[in-house]
């Protein structure tokens, strides 16, 4: 059982809308005991695909990828939330949800590229700025893929997963062509696409003797190595730093921002109750789209659980998350910090 | 209510206005999935394709006063309450089967306050226990009540039914830890127990609660005892051939001022069985995992004296690897895929007995299932789990892997191996359960465990709860 950690469940309170009350819909559909109507599908839409109740499951029960294949299957049949088809249909001609803008082709080659993403370019831009510069400051310079392009995983959770394909292959051709050895991601959401989902959902293979690592790795390595050092933040407002939507999916790198964020902030950082191994999401990912009452509560409670730790800034990296909860975070009386942007404000 | 709309309207408008719109449901999708816990007879009807009588209105309220309003409407119209926490319970007590309001507790889910001096915590009867674990262990605390339901249960649903954990042995079951609790008792009133358990002021009717699984008031706080974390847990395995002389040695552990965290021993079958599957280890005999936690000094004292017993009745020291590994994995024999499944029938069939009876017990209910129900090669396993200074509880399962498809037949036949072995357990001088609780499937059995106390318990049923609105049909109580 994983009531304990489901994010949606947690923030509705409803039996239905748990990793149980989801395996049972789809299992009752199965058996004939329920049709998939408007309420049904609610339901089935309603899941945050965000791998909380697997990481947590005691015996890794991918109740997430049976969701996805069941909304898969419901999207085949032409089932699906009308909002489904339409990021879809957004997803397939401009590779993103957000913009009429096809991603910018990948020019030039280097040793490292950097997947950009479609949050990045279009949610939170100042990210990718303050990365670069970041990036700069110790010697790498990457070659810019997926500018302005999903990657992948929305399109899977949608119920898409040939578009998830189409999505992910088409960056790791951009990669391939640019040549690089490394690929670097933003977010610890990109890396896991990149890492696991791509072999677990899709059935893809990660390109044989290419690295995979997050900017905030990279950086953490260079601060720890004393190759990048910052000058400590007149600011003493607490601040929490919280971890992004999938960041419990990859347990080795929780502390990595923490240790950068020690690095610049002159207060000790606030912990939120849902963090770490049980961090919830933000409200980004496909429920913003599928169902935003829930999408919104859940960034609500990542606000409320930084005011219950007394913090008064929240620092994160990922863009979607940082669109997400700047949206809400006035309610709260807290102020949405970018940690690239902080780093890159603080350089030595 | 069900062919009459227009009442069902009226209802749901004075439930929305109490508790909010927003915290009342009608959807198909929620009475579906809350008509069913985990108990596996609504399990097999679903997976069989039957339905389950779903509860007519799922209500989210949030404070013990909204609970008391609904109350007045349930009386008022003489509808069913069905008190809600995890949904996690394995014997229908949270079964909606005549319909009504089912009140899902989990928005009353705050942690009121911490004492640190007494040890003690508010909180308020939804929270997941989990959840309540983790806030305590940020303070070095701990609610030493872990179950392997822990995930999915609330506090309060570890009271209702007398709920046991992992560590009962050192530190008691859910009871135990309680020392007061709000109530909202059936026609509305919200009362509070008295701020502690043990004092001489008159009779001890806070345990009233403790047990009746809804049927007298719905739990809305409990104030629980809590531990510090301990510095050291150290466990270990033994093995014995005979199972008698392994249950001798818990008793004599028990009995001689050692203080176990856990004895958990598992007959020859279960140890081939469940052992061999969640742990790894092929072991013939009965499998003894022995811990102790504390100060590290007298923890491994404790577990050193132990071992004496242990090998005098004939036990072999497996090491700590063992031991750990059965602490690693505890729940994971409660989890697919390990656990026990569909479209398996099974059932635990615990009990618990004082020591002197306690190997007649487990031998006379072990026959009675194997002998009488040979014919579906009904596989009877036990391991005893939850020790007490007077007796063990012993935690017996069967399990029929092929029962019959047909969902009334597979029905039947459950309620039929229940009976054998209800009956022995009662004829043996055992307890219908220990810590599972009664809800729906062992509803039968409280007149012939109770004998002539039975008719005082429905004094009591028909006190506090005139209109017998709350959850009936469970523990026993009808309307």
């Amino acid at each position: 059982m994983c009531r304990h950690v489901c994010p949606v469940g947690h923030v509705t309170r409803r039996e239905t809308l748990t990793p149980h009350g989801w395996g049972l819909t789809i299992a009752s559909v199965q058996r004939g005991l329920l049709v998939w109507n408007q309420d049904t599908l609610s339901v089935l839409y309603s899941c945050a695909d965000c791998g909380t109740c697997r990481a947590h499951c005691v015996t890794d029960q991918a109740l997430p990828d049976a969701i996805a294949a069941t909304r898969a299957e419901v999207a085949a049949q032409n089932l699906a939330p009308a909002a489904v088809y339409e990021v879809h249909k957004a997803l397939q001609e401009w590779s993103n949800p957000y913009e009429k803008q096809v991603p910018e082709i990948v020019k030039g080659q280097a040793e490292i590229a950097l997947f950009v993403g479609d949050d990045a370019k279009y949610l939170w831009p100042a990210a990718l700025e303050s990365a670069l510069k970041l990036l700069e400051t110790v010697g790498v310079k990457p070659v810019l893929i997926g500018v302005g392009r999903s990657n992948g995983y929305l399109a899977s959770s949608l119920g898409f997963p040939e578009t998830a394909k189409m999505l992910v292959q088409t960056t790791l051709n951009e990669l391939k062509a640019s040549g690089a050895r490394r690929m670097l991601v933003l977010t610890p959401g990109d890396h896991y696409v990149f890492d696991r989902f791509l072999n677990e959902r899709l059935e893809g293979e990660w390109p044989q003797g290419v690295e995979l690592q997050e900017v905030v790795s990279l950086l953490d390595e260079k601060f720890t190595a004393d190759l990048l050092k910052f000058k400590s933040s007149d600011d003493k407002r607490p601040y929490a730093y919280i971890d992004p939507t999938h960041s419990l999916r990859i347990p080795a790198r929780y502390d990595a921002p923490r240790r950068l964020l020690a690095g610049v902030m002159s207060t000790a950082g606030r912990e939120l109750f849902w963090r770490k191994e049980r961090a919830h999401p933000c409200g980004n990912g496909a429920l913003q789209f599928t169902n935003p009452h829930i999408s919104d509560h859940l960034t609500y409670a990542r606000l409320a659980d930084a005011q219950e730790a007394g913090a008064q800034i929240i620092v994160t990296e990922d863009p979607g998350c940082l669109s997400h909860l700047n949206r809400h975070a006035g309610r709260f009386g807290l102020h949405i910090q970018g940690l690239y942007e902080l780093l890159a404000d603080h350089l030595l | 209510m069900e062919n009459n709309l227009f009442l069902t309207e009226m209802i749901r408008s004075e439930l929305s206005e109490i508790v909010g719109p927003d915290f009342v449901s009608v959807e198909e999708s929620d009475k579906f999935i809350y008509s069913t816990d985990w108990a596996w007879m609504p399990q097999m009807w679903l997976d069989r394709g039957m339905q389950l009588r779903p509860p007519d209105y799922i209500v989210h309220p949030g404070s013990a006063e909204e609970i008391s309003e609904i109350l007045e409407v349930a009386n008022k119209y003489r509808i069913p309450v069905i008190p809600w926490g995890g949904g996690s319970g394995t014997q229908g007590g949270a079964l909606p089967i005549f319909g009504g309001i089912l009140i899902d507790m989990k928005r009353m889910d705050k942690i009121i306050t911490i004492d640190e001096k007494s040890l003690t915590v508010t909180a308020q009867a939804g929270i997941i226990i989990a959840q309540l674990e983790w806030a305590l262990n940020e303070k070095g605390f701990m609610l030493p009540h872990y179950a392997a339901s822990s995930n999915c249960a609330t506090l309060g649903g570890a009271l209702a039914p007398r709920g046991t954990g992992t560590l009962s042995t050192k530190y008691g079951k859910a009871e135990d830890m309680v020392l007061s609790m709000q109530i909202v008792l059936p026609t509305g009133e919200i009362i509070r127990t008295p701020p502690v358990p043990k004092h001489a002021a008159g009779p001890d009717w806070f345990r009233l609660f403790l047990g009746a699984e809804g049927n007298f008031g719905i739990i809305t706080e409990a104030t629980m005892q809590l531990d510090y974390l301990p510095e050291a847990r150290l466990m270990r395995a033994v093995l014995f051939d005979d199972l008698d002389k392994a249950l001798e040695v818990g008793r004599l552990i028990m009995t001689h001022r050692l203080n176990p965290l856990v004895i958990r021993l598992y007959d020859r079958e279960s140890t081939s069985s469940q052992v061999k599957k969640v742990l790894g280890y092929e072991y013939d005999g009965a499998y003894m995992v022995l811990g102790f936690d504390g100060d590290p000094e007298i923890a491994a004292l404790q577990e050193k004296k132990a071992l004496v017993y242990c090998q005098q009745l004939g036990g072999r020291d497996l090491g700590r690897d063992p031991g750990e590994a059965w602490w690693e994995h505890r729940y994971d024999f409660y989890y697919p895929p390990k656990s026990l499944k569909l479209p398996w029938m099974y059932g635990t069939t615990e009990t618990v007995t004082t020591f002197d009876k306690i190997a007649n017990l487990y031998w006379a209910e072990k026959k009675a299932v194997e002998e009488g129900f040979a014919d579906w090669n009904v596989k009877f396993i036990a391991h005893f789990s939850h020790w007490f200074h007077w007796g063990v509880m012993v935690y017996s399962r069967f399990i029929i892997e092929e029962p019959p498809q047909d969902a009334q037949e597979a029905l039947r036949l459950h309620n039929r191996v229940w009976n054998a072995a209800m009956q022995a357990v009662i004829a043996n001088g055992g307890m219908i359960n220990e810590h599972h609780g009664v809800g729906l499937k062992l509803s039968r059995y409280m007149r012939k465990q109770y004998g002539e106390a039975w008719p005082l318990l429905l004094k009591i049923k028909k006190t506090i709860d005139p209109n017998g609105i709350m959850n009936p049909g469970k523990t026993g109580f009808g309307f």
